[in-house]
């Protein structure tokens, strides 16, 4: 744990994490003000067809759209960049070279990823709710079912909602640690688990795989659509859970192993 | 610090070739060697960034420094680099005292992305003396530095040797090695071909340069085994093994010839050490 603040500050002075939690922040608003002024609406979309209804469809809407491409995107942006920039610095030598082992600076590094990747879904859930309810107001929303939900338990599915997709959101973090220290690539730290995200949702959408689609990564993403119904059933939470889980060893193990092993020559 | 029997590949490759290494506590050693010698794999070896096929290093205390061009945060001034580094180690040194040293004082709040490569070297050695190293590997340090650059960092390394410090420094540059080490270790294709006093070194085998109280006869005396012959500027060299040399002595003193001086010849380093990798 003594690498983690260490990595904590270095992440908050580079500019490319300013500005994903500037994104984060901003987004949902402008996209709100955007909304506010159409009078068309994204009829196709999750909750499209209620934004002016009620004001927890918004973070509702953001959150179906994030999990195609915006999730892994977000999470790549510091995972997969966290252990390739110390090879394009040129600075584990610096590192590897002080009191902490490679096991602990792996953890934290890994730890840090998580932390700054869950907090810029935290800030874009805030945001978004904020934004709806600012664009529409504290309407009941109508659920995925039909039915009206109150405005108590719409703003308490909207937080659990988005809290769903935190364990899919750290399987990414493994997955772009995995891509950043295999490749000591930057670019395919973060492209990598973006470009595969988009093809699990292509395979997804496809079909082909039968019943493991369940087993791709971007699965979990769905998973909140159970909870925003008047009878809400939690199977796929835990599958999804369960995924992400998976995912997570799968991608830190060898991961950790590479880093471990690895000569830096 | 020892090495013994140090072996290392990549792939097909043989990086380092049954080395032996002895570094004396608070000497400044040098190691040199044309480009793939082998160096730069003994250094990171010995920072434990590489893992070794076979042999033993052992290191008494710890080892700092760097190898090749040092890294540096650049979104991060030179005091945060250096306090980041520090928050790393269990008893890092104090960051003001190691950025007075290097002499980065006056620049240390401004963002490392503007520095030059010589500010960037001097952070390189901040960041290793940051972390109260017994033993200090730099590579190339002067690498970047102007020529005064080069005279602090050289009076920087002197300082931390008599301080106790053990230097091993890696450098191309064999005046500052001249100037710096007492021992080299001489690698060639990853084995040592050389290793021992700089002055060893220097000193051609063989060879003596000669002045007595009447050269002519010297000359003329002649000796199984030696050759003589004089200098421009006065005095013989005479070249034999050292028994014949020490009889060439004796008989010159039997002869009435009184010798005034006799040292072996030395030569410059660069010419020692191309002739040692030639």
């Amino acid at each position: 744990m003594r690498v983690l603040p260490w990595e904590l500050r270095k992440l908050r002075a580079q500019s490319s994490v300013q500005v994903a939690f500037l994104v984060c922040l901003l987004g949902p608003p402008l996209l709100a003000v955007v909304l506010g002024a159409q009078t068309g609406l994204p009829k196709d979309t999750l909750f499209g067809r209620h934004v002016h209804d009620s004001g927890f469809a918004l973070p509702l809407l953001l959150l179906g759209f994030a999990g195609t491409w915006a999730f892994p995107l977000l999470t790549s942006l510091v995972a997969g960049d966290i252990f390739a920039s110390e090879d394009s610095l040129g600075t584990w030598s610096a590192v590897l070279t002080r009191s902490r082992t490679r096991a602990e600076v792996f953890t934290g590094k890994v730890l840090a990823a998580t932390l700054v990747a869950v907090g810029l879904l935290a800030v874009t859930a805030g945001s978004s709710l904020l934004s709806g309810l600012a664009l529409t107001g504290a309407h009941p929303l109508t659920g995925l079912s039909g039915g009206q939900l109150s405005a108590a338990r719409s703003t308490l599915l909207v937080l659990v909602s988005w809290a769903c997709a935190i364990p899919a959101l750290i399987g990414f973090t493994a997955l772009a640690c995995l891509l950043s220290i295999v490749s000591r690539n930057s670019v395919i730290g973060i492209g990598g688990p973006v470009v595969l995200g988009l093809l699990m949702q292509l395979l997804a959408l496809v079909g082909g795989l039968g019943s493991a689609t369940g087993l791709l990564l971007t699965a979990p993403f769905a998973a909140w659509h159970g909870l925003v119904r008047e009878q809400p059933y939690y199977g796929p939470l835990w599958q999804g859970a369960l995924v992400s889980v998976v995912w997570v060893v799968a991608c830190l193990v060898p991961a950790r192993r590479v880093l471990l092993q690895r000569d830096f020559a | 610090m020892s090495g013994r029997a140090l072996r290392k590949s990549y792939g097909d490759g043989v990086a380092l070739d049954d080395v032996d290494l002895t570094v004396h506590e608070g000497a400044v050693h040098g190691l040199l060697g044309p480009n793939g010698a082998g160096k730069t794999t003994l250094l990171r070896a010995l920072l434990g960034l590489v893992r070794l096929d076979a042999g033993t290093l052992e290191v008494q205390g710890t080892v700092g420094g760097f190898v090749e061009t040092p890294g540096a945060y650049p979104y991060l001034t030179g005091r945060q680099n250096l306090q980041i580094l520090a928050g790393l180690d269990d008893c890092p040194g104090d960051v003001d005292e190691v950025l007075r040293r290097v002499d980065l004082a006056d620049r240390s709040d401004t963002l490392v992305n503007g520095w030059s490569l010589g500010m960037r070297q001097r952070l390189g050695i901040a960041a290793g003396l940051l972390r109260r190293p017994d033993v200090l590997v730099l590579d190339e340090p002067a690498n970047g530095l102007d020529p005064l650059g080069a005279r602090g960092l050289r009076d920087l390394v002197r300082e931390l040797a008599a301080e106790g410090l053990t230097v091993l420094l890696c450098s191309h540059d064999l005046a500052e090695v001249d100037a710096l080490c007492e021992d080299v270790t001489v690698l060639v294709g990853g084995q040592v071909v050389w290793s021992g006093a700089v002055t060893d070194l220097r000193a051609r085998p063989g060879r003596f340069l000669v002045s007595t109280s009447a050269d002519d006869r010297a000359l003329r005396l002649a000796v199984d085994g030696l050759a003589a012959s004089p200098r421009p500027d006065g005095g013989l060299v005479v070249v034999g093994a050292t028994e014949v040399v020490d009889a060439y002595v004796l008989e010159l003193a039997a002869q009435g010839v009184a010798v005034r001086g006799l040292v072996r010849e030395s030569l410059p380093l660069e010419e020692a050490f191309l002739e040692l990798t030639a």
